[in-house]
């Protein structure tokens, strides 16, 4: 059989690590549960408001980020300029932003006193829809620019070649070249992206305004913390689960179907004609994200000319919670480049086999389980499953380690898995011809393979970095993360110090990107 | 260093661990930060009772009722310290909660203490803050607050934050039948209701709202540990709502002595000169060290309005969701 090769069992290990556990831990939640209840619950006006705004507002979001992520992509990748890379590398950290400093961030820009205001003398419309948008497009546009630049990086270059060589304007070029693989990754990129804002919750709550604009995650939150109703959180979990995987088979449903690309090394790159117009877009899409992104970054990263930030810089609990985060994050980083490893070789084995991209799909889609199921409600589950076993809570590094690892697995797989499929799709004959296989088909794509490796777990190990809930619910002695303090601080009265510590926190997720993908990711790697 | 002394350090450590008793307390994190009394306490407790004091720090006060929910039985907590009023019977019914056995006649909450189970460690009052350089006529009571139609108001979620529920119970307190009405008054100039206290107050602090739900000692907050005159608490002429944060011990606690001991503890000086200064609350005894003036005085009983706690727990839901109709409408 393919798939009990014994080179393939350490992948099944960990497939076991992920679903296995996160498998239990549903079981577990789901044993409290009591469906006869739930018939009441469907009943409730309430909830059915809150899911049809959620849907509106997470779709909103998504559109308006690939809308804008799409030109900038493409501007990005045939333009250099001074300022390019730093623009990726915060482009890179923007989804880890605490979403306390973010809100803070957007208010100094946008709020009743904001630099908006003062430009333009009225205030912009911030709490409600507006506010909510504005605060998922720059948490995520950029990371839509990020997968987007990625899937550039798999156009073969005899094609930019070609389209040099025949005269192709940037408009040719988009309309013909790139946006044939483009339209590829927007579907699973809007999916990300809408489950990202579906649940989203404290900026949601801080912006929208009243809770009109809320949503599921919320309710989740209420049942478990405040009522402790571990039946209407498996009730509300499910309801979330179904909702979105409703929408991921609408959207793919409309969407081409994913036929893998195979790309040619980057070689020298061909120059394409720059007329008039690719010009004026490519400006105004740089002049929209310096007035839209730019700015609340600046406003976070502002406190560093305070003379706070110096003081707060000489705490030794803020250094020591810095170590507690980079314990955690560099092996839940690499816990999830273990498994979503794992889950792409079982992939790749069953792609184009006959019968074989029905299941390739499913262990694919299953690293996004984890984007609908809250990981609030997996530690809880967690918690429960640990709990029957009769293992105490010393044991919560391990399953802060996990949850964070798992929940990053979706940003992992989604580096990882185009030049591993690239791979497979060129060489797959050759490696069968001279069975090449496990360790010895490791050590052979290796090179090529350590770029999408070192982007997936410097993904996951930031994730982790900027994790919040999963540690504040297990807070044992020693887990102190950066986080964590930093919501200490402004928790007790001290905004302007956990301004400070926010700055840190980016500082750290800048240089650990970078590291990383430089140590593992080798000179070549594409920052 | 030399393999002997490090043998050495070794069996002093592996001696610190066993000849002393741990006592595991469960506490919202800024209690125990390092600006938080938790410090003070754990030295003071621990000069006199030969044992060492851990905390175990939980987000909030929910967090440590949710976290020994899930632990049941099994829980390694020999002390819960920081549930509130509106929490305590839920606390209770867990069946998890032994009777503590402590005089609580010195208390000054208002009415007394009386509960068997929970021995109050400080107090406070809710109230809406305002920078007085930029509202000119600012709100005397809460009907102010809320008809005010010019006045921003931010304030937090009661389905997440315990403030939150606090305003809930207050409105309840304060318009009783007419509480929807009132929401619905409210909820025309409320900017925003957030997840909990420290995304509302750094909104307000930024300018975004002319008032913001807190507590009264805010304001001693500025005064004492910022020198800022300018925050203010709204006075409340029909009353204020109190929070009286409490703590417990566990039936199935290792070390019920020590966790007994502990208990008597809080209400002690050593305990309550702590709270003032590094909880921003009122110490719940008399016999503590004068707090500084920018307290100002406790709010007589008759100036205190509270639900029973039995109708809390049963209206809970119900208010909730008159809130969410409300306010959503």
């Amino acid at each position: 059989m393919l798939l009990t090769a014994s080179y393939l069992r350490p992948a099944w290990l960990g497939v076991v690590v992920y679903l296995g556990i996160a498998g239990a831990a549903l079981l577990a939640l789901l044993s409290y549960a009591a469906p006869s209840s739930w018939f009441e619950y469907l009943q409730d006006p309430y909830i059915w408001r809150l899911i049809r705004f959620s849907l509106w507002q997470a779709s909103l979001s998504a559109l308006l980020s690939l809308l804008l992520a799409v030109p900038v992509a493409s501007c990005l990748f045939h333009r250099r300029f001074k300022g390019r890379q730093l623009l990726l590398n915060l482009f890179a950290v923007s989804m880890v932003v605490p979403s306390i400093v973010a809100v803070l961030g957007i208010i100094v820009v946008y709020g009743r006193n904001g630099w908006f205001t003062q430009l333009f003398g009225v205030p912009f419309p911030l709490y409600g829809l507006g506010g909510i948008l504005l605060a998922h497009v720059f948490f995520n546009m950029p990371l839509a620019v990020r997968v987007l630049l990625q899937t550039y990086s798999l156009i073969p270059d005899a094609q930019w070649r070609l389209a040099s060589q025949l005269g192709f304007t940037r408009w040719h070029a988009f309309t013909l070249i790139e946006w044939h693989y483009l339209k590829k990754a927007l579907p699973g990129l809007f999916l990300l992206i809408f489950m990202l804002c579906f649940s989203s919750f404290a900026v949601v709550l801080s912006l929208g305004g009243g809770p009109r604009s809320s949503t599921l995650e919320v309710a989740i939150y209420q049942a478990l913390r405040f009522e402790f109703d571990l039946n209407k959180a498996s009730y509300l979990a499910l309801l979330q689960v179904t909702i979105c995987s409703l929408v991921a088979l609408l959207v793919y449903r409309l969407a081409p179907k994913v036929v893998q690309d195979v790309s040619v090394f980057r070689g020298a790159s061909a120059p394409l004609r720059s007329g008039r117009l690719s010009t004026t877009v490519d400006g105004a899409m740089l002049l929209l994200v310096a007035l839209w992104v730019l700015p609340p970054f600046v406003a976070i990263v502002l406190p560093v000319l305070s003379t706070v930030f110096w003081q707060t810089l000489q705490a030794p609990a803020l250094w020591h919670s810095v170590w507690n985060s980079v314990r955690i994050a560099l092996p839940s980083g690499l816990l999830a480049l273990l498994i979503a490893l794992s889950l792409a070789a079982l992939a790749r084995t069953l792609r184009w086999r006959e019968r074989g991209d029905f299941w390739a799909d499913k262990f694919e889609q299953s690293g996004n389980l984890v984007l609908m199921i809250p990981g609030l409600v997996l530690a809880t589950g967690l918690f429960i499953v640990f709990r029957f076993l009769g293992i105490g809570i010393s044991n919560a590094y391990w399953i802060v380690v996990w949850v964070n690892g798992v929940m990053a697995l979706p940003f992992v797989l989604r580096s990882l898995l185009p030049s591993v499929y690239q791979q497979e799709k060129r060489f797959r004959l050759l490696y069968q011809q001279y069975g090449i296989k496990g360790w010895a088909r490791f050590r052979l794509e290796w090179p090529v393979l350590r770029s999408a490796m070192a982007q997936g777990l410097a993904y996951a190990v930031l994730i982790s970095l900027g994790d919040l809930g999963v540690v504040a619910l297990f807070g044992s002695k020693g887990l102190e993360t950066l986080p964590l303090y930093l919501y200490q601080l402004i928790g007790s009265y001290r905004v302007d110090q956990g301004a400070c510590a926010a700055v840190v926190l980016i500082s750290l997720c800048v240089v650990l990107f970078y590291v990383i993908n430089r140590v593992i990711g080798g000179r070549r790697a594409e920052l | 260093m030399s393999i002997k002394s490090l043998l050495g350090t070794a069996a002093l450590a592996f001696a610190s661990v066993s000849s002393a008793q741990t006592l595991n307390v469960y506490t919202y994190d800024s209690f125990a930060s390092e600006w938080g009394p938790g410090p003070k306490v754990k030295q003071a407790f621990e000069a006199q009772c030969d044992c060492e004091l851990n905390f175990v720090t939980l987000d909030s006060s929910v967090g440590i009722l949710s976290r020994v929910q899930l632990e049941g039985s099994e829980s390694q907590a020999d002390v819960l310290l920081g549930l509130d009023l509106n929490v305590m019977q839920a606390a209770k019914q867990t069946g998890l909660l032994a009777k503590h056995g402590v005089d609580t006649s010195n208390v000054t909450t208002p009415g007394g203490w009386s509960d068997e189970y929970f021995v109050p460690f400080d107090q406070g009052y809710f109230s809406f803050i305002y920078n007085s350089e930029a509202i000119t006529t600012p709100p005397k009571s809460l009907k102010d607050v809320v008809e005010n139609q010019d006045l921003r108001v931010i304030y937090q979620d009661p389905r997440t934050s315990t403030p939150g529920l606090g305003l809930l119970l207050w409105m309840k307190a304060v318009y009783g039948e007419q509480a929807d009405d009132a929401w619905q008054t409210l909820a025309q100039h409320t900017v925003t209701v957030t997840k909990g206290w420290s995304d509302s107050y750094s909104l307000f602090l930024k300018g975004e709202a002319d008032v913001v739900l807190s507590y009264t000692t805010s304001e001693a907050y500025h005064v004492v540990a910022e020198g800022e005159h300018k925050y203010k608490a709204v006075s409340a002429s029909e009353g204020y709502y109190p929070q009286i944060e409490v703590a417990a011990m566990l039936k199935e606690s290792a070390n019920s002595e020590l966790a007994e001991q502990f208990m008597a503890f809080i209400l002690q000086p050593e305990f309550q000169n702590t709270i003032a200064t590094n909880n921003w609350m009122y110490p719940v005894i008399e016999d503590v060290e004068p707090l500084p003036d920018a307290f100002t005085a406790l709010p007589s009983d008759d100036q205190v309005l509270t639900l029973p706690a039995e109708q809390v727990a049963k209206q809970r839901q119900r208010w909730i969701n008159e809130w969410l109709d409300a306010t959503t409408r």
